[in-house]
C-alpha cells in the first residue's frame, strides 16, 4: 500500500432517494496519471468532492499519502473541482495569494504558474474579466503552485480551444514525467486514453472497472484470422482453450486471453497457415461506451 | 488565530463594497451625532427637542453608543455580503479544497465579526471622547456609562452572529439580505408589541435582537423619560440574553458548517 498515494474504501453517498456513489473502491498508485471516466451523472465529480472534504460520504472511508491527516494532504495536492472558484473582485494574482496563504507555500510560485498558463500579462486584472478560458487556466495555475505531488482535476479542459486543451494535455504528460501523480475525471475519453495510465469508470454511482489502461483493455482485445481453408480453420481453432470466436466478413475474429502468437502457434501445430493475422485493439471510447450502455 | 485574520484580511482589503459600506456607516455616525450634538437636527415641537443633546462625558456615552447601534444594521449587511460571496462564488469550498479544516473557515467569519465590532465600538470611544473633550467635560468624568461602549460591543457580535448565522444557512445574498431586514425592523417590533400585553408575559423584551437592543435605549433627556415603559428588565437580564443568543449562533452555525455537504 505505500506506493499508493490514494486509497478509497467503500465509499457511498445519497442524495435522498438517489444513490450516487455504491461502494466505490480503488486504489490510485504513485506516479500515475489516473482517469475517472464516467457519463454525465456517474459520481465523478461527487467522488472527487467527497476527496477534497467538500462532500461527506454516508460511508466508507478514504486516505491520501500514506494516511497523512486529511487537511494536511490537501495542502499538499493541487485541485480543481468542477469550475474555477475565485473572488470574483480580486486579480489572478492577488487570489493565488489566498490559496497559498492557506496552503502555506507557493506564495512565491505564483509568476511561474501564471507563466507557465500564459497569464502573466493580465495577472493583475480582475479575475471577472477572464474569459472562460482564462478562468480555467487560472485555477490549473492555482492547483500547480508549490509544485504539488499529487494533482486532482476534474474536467481540466472545459472551456478550453483545441490548442489550449493540447497544451493542457502535452502539461500533464510533462507533469506526470516529472514524477506528479494526477487524478483526473473527464467524459473526454480521446484525451484521457492519451495521457491516462489507469482508468476507473463509474456508470450511476457503480465502480464497473479500475486498473491500468492496458489490463482494462487487453482482455477485450480481438484477433482477426484468415487461412485458405476457412472451415478446416474453425474446426482447429475452436478447440483453442480460454477463447470465444464469431465469424465476420470471411474471417474469424477471436475474443479472450489468447495472445497473437499463441493463436498462431496452436494454428500452426495443427497444420494451418495463416494468410492473415490482425491483433485490433479495443479503444476506451469502445470499451466505455460498451460498459455504460 | 492570526493566520485565519490575515487570511480574511486579504479578502477584503481590495474589496470595494466592504469599503463603501464601511464608510457610509462611520460616516451616518459622525453626522448624526455632530447634528444633535450641535442641535441641528431637533425632535418636536413647542421648544421640546427628545434628541438628547447631552454630549459632556455625563451623556455622550449613551448617545454615541446609541447612535452606532441605529446604523449597526449595516455592519450585519456587510457581514451577510461577506460571507454568503464565499458560497455564491464556491470560495468557500476552495478555501477547504486548498487545505483549510471546515472549521476553520467557519473560525476565520467569527474572528471577523468580533474585529469588526472592536473596530466599531474603538470609532465609537474615539468619538465621544472627541465629542466629550470638545463640550467642555474633563476626562475625568469619562466613566460615566461607559458600560455602554461593552453593550455596544456585544450587541455588534449579536447582531453580526444573527447575520452570519442566516448566510450559513440560506447561503444567497439577496434573500439573506431580505430575511434579515424582514426579521429585524417589522417582526421585532411586532413581537415586541405583542409583549407588551401583560397575557403574554415580556417575552419581547428577550428576543433575539431587542435582547441587546434593550441594552443601549434611546437617550431620552431627563424630561422626557416618562416615555419609557415601566418595567424594563435589568441590564444584566438583558446582558444575559444577549450572550446566550450568541452562544446558540455559534454553536448553531459550526453545526451547519461541520456536518453536510458545501
Amino acid at each position: 500500500m505505500a506506493n499508493n498515494i490514494l486509497s478509497i474504501s467503500n465509499i457511498s453517498k445519497s442524495y435522498g432517494s438517489i444513490q450516487a456513489l455504491k461502494n466505490v473502491s480503488f486504489d490510485v498508485p504513485a506516479g500515475s496519471v489516473f482517469g475517472v471516466l464516467g457519463p454525465n451523472g456517474s459520481g465523478k465529480t461527487t467522488l472527487l468532492a467527497i476527496l477534497l472534504n467538500v462532500l461527506q460520504a454516508n460511508n466508507g472511508s478514504y486516505s491520501w499519502l500514506g494516511g497523512l491527516p486529511p487537511d494536511e494532504a490537501r495542502r499538499q495536492i493541487g485541485s480543481l473541482l468542477e469550475t474555477p472558484n475565485f473572488y470574483h473582485y480580486m486579480s489572478g494574482y492577488d487570489n493565488l495569494a489566498i490559496s497559498a496563504a492557506i496552503k502555506k507555500r507557493g506564495a512565491n510560485d505564483r509568476d511561474r504558474v501564471l507563466g507557465k498558463l500564459g497569464l502573466l500579462e493580465r495577472k493583475h486584472s480582475k479575475f471577472q474579466t477572464y474569459s472562460l478560458g482564462m478562468k480555467q487556466r487560472l485555477a490549473i495555475a492555482g492547483a500547480l503552485l508549490g509544485n504539488p505531488s499529487v494533482l486532482v482535476l476534474d474536467e481540466p479542459t472545459n472551456g478550453l480551444d483545441p490548442v489550449g486543451i493540447a497544451e493542457i494535455r502535452e502539461m500533464i504528460r510533462q507533469l506526470n514525467a516529472e514524477g506528479i501523480t494526477i487524478i483526473m475525471a473527464s467524459h473526454l475519453l480521446d484525451e484521457v486514453e492519451k495521457v491516462c495510465t489507469h482508468v476507473a469508470i463509474l456508470k450511476r454511482g457503480d465502480l464497473l472497472v479500475s486498473g491500468p489502461v492496458d489490463e482494462v483493455l487487453s482482455a477485450e482485445d480481438e484477433i482477426e484470422i484468415k487461412a485458405a481453408d476457412m472451415q478446416a480453420l474453425q474446426a482447429a481453432i475452436a478447440s483453442m482453450p480460454g477463447i470465444k470466436i464469431k465469424s465476420a466478413n470471411g474471417l474469424l475474429q477471436i475474443t479472450g486471453t489468447a495472445t497473437p502468437a499463441q493463436v498462431n502457434e496452436y494454428c500452426s501445430s495443427r497444420g494451418i497457415t495463416l494468410s492473415h493475422l490482425l491483433l485490433k485493439k479495443k479503444s476506451l471510447e469502445s470499451k466505455f461506451i460498451e460498459l455504460t450502455n | 488565530m492570526k493566520a485565519l485574520l490575515a487570511i480574511e484580511w486579504l479578502k477584503i482589503k481590495r474589496y470595494r463594497t466592504v469599503w463603501v459600506l464601511t464608510s457610509l456607516f462611520l460616516g451616518f455616525i459622525l453626522l448624526f451625532n455632530i447634528l444633535i450634538a450641535t442641535e441641528t437636527l431637533t425632535l418636536g415641537g413647542k421648544g421640546i427637542n427628545i434628541l438628547n443633546s447631552d454630549y459632556t462625558f455625563s451623556g455622550v456615552w449613551l448617545n454615541t453608543t446609541y447612535w452606532t447601534k441605529a446604523f449597526a444594521g449595516l455592519i450585519a449587511l456587510m457581514v451577510i455580503i461577506l460571507t454568503t460571496n464565499e458560497y455564491q462564488y464556491r470560495t468557500n469550498r476552495q478555501n477547504v479544497i486548498d487545505g483549510w479544516q471546515r472549521s476553520q473557515f467557519f473560525h476565520a467569519k467569527w474572528l471577523l465579526v468580533l474585529v469588526l465590532g472592536m473596530v466599531v465600538t474603538l470609532f465609537t470611544f474615539a468619538t465621544g471622547i472627541i465629542f466629550g473633550l470638545l463640550n467642555g467635560s474633563s476626562l475625568s468624568d469619562a466613566g460615566t456609562h461607559i458600560e455602554k461602549l461593552f453593550y455596544l460591543f456585544i450587541l455588534l457580535l449579536n447582531y453580526c452572529g444573527v447575520a452570519l448565522t442566516l448566510s450559513f444557512f440560506l447561503k444567497r445574498t439577496g434573500l439573506a439580505i431580505v430575511i434579515f431586514i424582514l426579521y429585524a425592523y417589522p417582526l421585532e417590533n411586532i413581537l415586541w408589541g405583542i409583549s407588551l400585553n401583560p397575557n403574554y408575559g415580556n417575552f419581547g423584551f428577550f428576543t433575539p435582537m431587542e435582547s441587546s437592543a434593550g441594552l443601549l435605549m434611546f437617550p431620552f433627556p431627563p424630561a422626557a423619560k416618562e416615555a419609557l415603559p415601566k418595567h424594563m428588565p435589568s441590564d444584566s437580564s438583558y446582558l444575559a440574553a444577549s450572550l446566550a443568543y450568541i452562544a446558540f449562533y455559534y454553536l448553531l452555525g459550526r453545526w451547519k458548517l461541520l456536518k453536510g455537504d458545501w
